[in-house]
C-alpha cells in the first residue's frame, strides 16, 4: 500500500474523464430511448455520435444537459456526481449546447442573443443597475465588447444590430454557436449543427469548430448525420442504434465495424 | 381636462404597467388588482386608524403617504414572493386562472374580515392632496419614474433575461438563467408596483372595498395591455390611459357606451394584433420624432415649409 501513485503522476486528461455517461437509460412509455447507454468523453476531444434516425442521440444530449430525467443511470462530470439537476446550474458548471432544431431568441437583436448567453458574467446588483452607475456601465461596454468578439468570430459582427428572427437558416446556426461559446463552456454539445448546410458550407464549419475547440480549450460533442464529415472532425465515435451504444471507438475502428455497417446498411443475410 | 379623470388614466397606466412586467417574461397573471387591493387597503387602514397618518383632517401628511406607499407595496411584494414560487410553476392559462384565484380569495377575506369593514368597506379616507390636480401631479412624477425604470430595465440583464425567457425559456434556461428566480422577480416588481398605486388609489377615490380587486379589474387591467401592446412599456401606458378615459369620453353617447367601449376593445387586438405599440412602430416613429424635435428647436425646415 506504499506506492500509491500521485495524481501528478499521470497526466490529468487520461486520469478522469471530462464526462462519463453510466449505464444510461431513458424510457417514454412504451419506448425505450436510451438503453444501458455508457461511454467517456476525454478532456479536449472532438466527440462524434452518429446514428440513424430515432437512435436516441438527441435523447442523450437532452439526459446529459438535463432536460430529460433518464429512467436509470447516471452522469458524471469530471468523474464526480454533477451537483446539479437544472440546465442553468450545468451551465454555470461548464456545458452548453445547441439544439437540433434552432432554438433562437427571436425578438432580441443578434447582439443581444450573445449577450443573454453572457448573463452570468453581467451580474450587479439591480439598483446599479437601473442607475447606471460608472462601473456598471463599464462593465456592459466589456461585455458589448465581448459579444461583437464572438460575433466576429463566427462572421455576423455585421449583423449584430438586425433582429435575429431576421437572419437565414446558416447563419442563425452560427448565432446559436456564439451564444453557446457566450456561456464559456468547457463541454459543448452540437445537434446537427451542419443540418441544411450545403458541402462547402459544411467544410467551413468543420474548420469552426475545430477552431474554437483549440482557442477555448473546449471538449465537443458532436451529432452529425453526415458521416464523412464525422470520420474527418471527430476523434473518436460513438454509434447508437435503436437506443443502444453499439461501437465506440476511433473513425477507423468505427468504419470497420460489422454492427455499425448493419446499423446503416442493413443486415447481407 | 378633468384632473380626477387624468388621475384615473394614471392610475390605470400604473397597474398596465404591473401587469406589463410579469408578461414581458412571458408570464400571464392576473394578479395585479389583488396586489392593488392589498395596497388600498394597508392605505385605508393606517390613515383612518392611526392619528399620525390621518393628519389634520383637511389634508394628512405628504410623509404619511409615501410610507403608506413603502409599506403597501412591501406587503403585496412579500405576499407575491411567498406564493410565487409555486404559482409560477404553472404555465400560460393555468397560471392566469391561479392568479384569478389569488385575487378571489384575497376578495372574499377583505369582504369577511371585520376590521376592512366587510361589504362596505372603509370611509372617509383622508387626502394628503387637497385638489385632484395635486394627485395628479404626484401619480404623473410617480408614473415617470416607473416608466424610466422599465425602460432602463430593457436594457439590463435581467430584462434581457426576461426577453429570452418569453421568446424561449427551455433555451434561456441552457444559456444559464434561472428562469424561476428571473420569473419571480418580475412577479414580486409587479406586486410591489401594484400595491403602491393601490395606496395612491384609495387616497384619491376616498373609500376602498372588497369590489376594486375582482375579476372584472383582472381583465380590464389585462385589456390595457392587449390593446396597447405587450413588447415596449410604452404600450401598456398607452393602453392603460386611453381604455381608463374612453368610458368617460364617451358619456355623451348615453348607454350606447358601454357597446362602443366594448367594441374598441374588441377591435384593437382584431386590428392590431401585438397591440397599438410594437418595437417596429416605434423604430419607424423614431425618425419622425427626432425630426419633429429638431424642427421645434428651428435647426431644420419642416417637411411643410419646403
Amino acid at each position: 500500500m506504499s506506492t500509491v501513485p500521485l495524481l501528478e503522476a499521470v497526466p490529468l486528461r487520461e486520469a478522469v474523464p471530462l464526462l462519463q455517461v453510466e449505464g444510461l437509460s431513458c424510457r417514454f412509455g412504451g419506448l425505450l430511448a436510451l438503453n444501458n447507454v455508457s461511454l467517456a468523453v476525454r478532456q479536449g476531444e472532438i466527440f462524434g455520435l452518429i446514428g440513424p434516425n430515432g437512435a436516441g442521440k438527441t435523447t442523450l444530449f437532452n439526459v446529459i444537459s438535463a432536460l430529460t430525467p433518464p429512467s436509470a443511470g447516471r452522469v458524471l462530470w469530471r468523474g464526480a456526481l454533477i451537483p446539479a439537476s437544472r440546465p442553468d446550474q450545468l451551465s454555470r458548471l461548464g456545458l452548453a449546447r445547441t439544439f437540433q432544431n434552432l432554438r433562437l431568441f427571436d425578438s432580441l437583436s443578434v447582439r443581444d442573443n450573445v449577450l443573454v448567453g453572457l448573463h452570468r458574467f453581467a451580474a450587479s446588483p439591480l439598483a446599479a443597475g437601473l442607475l447606471g452607475s460608472a462601473t456598471v456601465r463599464r462593465r456592459q461596454r466589456e461585455l458589448e465588447q465581448r459579444a461583437l468578439e464572438l460575433l466576429a468570430l463566427v462572421g455576423l459582427e455585421d449583423q449584430a444590430q438586425l433582429p435575429a428572427s431576421g437572419l437565414p437558416y446558416g447563419e442563425r446556426r452560427r448565432l446559436e454557436l456564439a451564444r453557446a461559446l457566450a456561456t464559456e463552456p468547457q463541454l459543448l454539445l452540437l445537434d446537427e449543427p451542419a443540418a441544411g448546410m450545403n458541402p462547402a458550407e459544411k467544410d467551413d464549419l468543420c474548420g469552426l469548430i475545430r477552431t474554437i475547440r483549440n482557442r477555448f480549450e473546449l471538449t465537443v460533442m458532436i451529432i452529425e448525420h453526415h458521416v464523412p464529415l464525422m470520420m474527418r472532425l471527430c476523434d473518436r465515435l460513438a454509434v447508437l442504434n435503436f437506443g443502444e451504444r453499439i461501437a465506440l471507438g476511433s473513425p477507423a475502428a468505427v468504419r470497420q465495424d460489422p454492427r455499425v455497417i448493419e446499423a446503416y446498411l442493413g443486415s447481407s443475410r | 381636462m378633468d384632473a380626477g379623470l387624468l388621475e384615473q388614466m394614471l392610475i390605470g397606466a400604473l397597474l398596465a404597467l404591473s401587469v406589463y412586467l410579469p408578461l414581458r417574461c412571458g408570464q400571464l397573471s392576473l394578479a395585479t388588482p389583488g396586489f392593488f387591493a392589498i395596497g388600498g387597503t394597508v392605505a385605508a387602514l393606517l390613515s383612518t386608524r392611526i392619528p399620525s397618518f390621518a393628519g389634520t383632517g383637511a389634508t394628512s401628511p405628504l410623509p404619511a403617504l409615501l410610507l403608506e406607499m413603502t409599506l403597501g407595496g412591501l406587503l403585496a411584494a412579500l405576499l407575491a414572493l411567498a406564493i410565487g414560487g409555486t404559482v409560477l410553476r404553472l404555465r400560460g392559462i393555468y397560471l392566469a386562472i391561479a392568479t384569478i384565484a389569488l385575487v378571489e380569495i384575497l376578495r372574499v377575506i377583505t369582504l369577511n374580515l371585520s376590521f376592512t369593514g366587510g361589504a362596505l368597506g372603509i370611509f372617509g379616507i383622508p387626502q394628503p392632496f387637497a385638489t385632484a390636480s395635486g394627485y395628479a401631479g404626484f401619480t404623473l412624477v410617480l408614473l415617470a419614474l416607473v416608466c424610466w425604470l422599465c425602460a432602463r430595465l430593457e436594457q439590463l440583464r435581467l430584462g434581457r433575461a426576461m426577453a429570452a425567457i418569453r421568446d424561449d425559456e427551455l433555451a434561456a434556461a441552457c444559456v444559464g438563467i434561472d428562469t424561476a428566480q428571473v420569473k419571480l422577480q418580475a412577479f414580486v416588481l409587479s406586486a410591489l408596483l401594484a400595491g403602491l398605486t393601490g395606496v395612491l388609489a384609495a387616497h384619491f377615490l376616498n373609500s376602498w372595498n372588497a369590489k376594486v380587486g375582482s375579476f372584472d379589474a383582472s381583465i380590464t387591467t389585462l385589456a390595457f395591455v392587449v390593446f396597447g401592446g405587450s413588447r415596449t412599456w410604452l404600450g401598456p401606458v398607452i393602453g392603460g390611459l386611453v381604455l381608463t378615459a374612453l368610458p368617460e369620453l364617451l358619456r355623451p353617447v348615453g348607454d350606447l357606451r358601454l357597446i362602443v367601449f366594448g367594441l374598441v376593445i374588441l377591435l384593437g387586438p382584431v386590428l392590431f394584433p401585438q397591440g397599438l405599440i410594437t418595437p417596429q412602430r416605434l423604430q419607424g416613429l423614431g425618425p419622425w420624432v427626432a425630426g419633429l424635435g429638431q424642427q421645434l428647436r428651428g435647426r431644420v425646415p419642416g417637411p411643410w415649409r419646403r
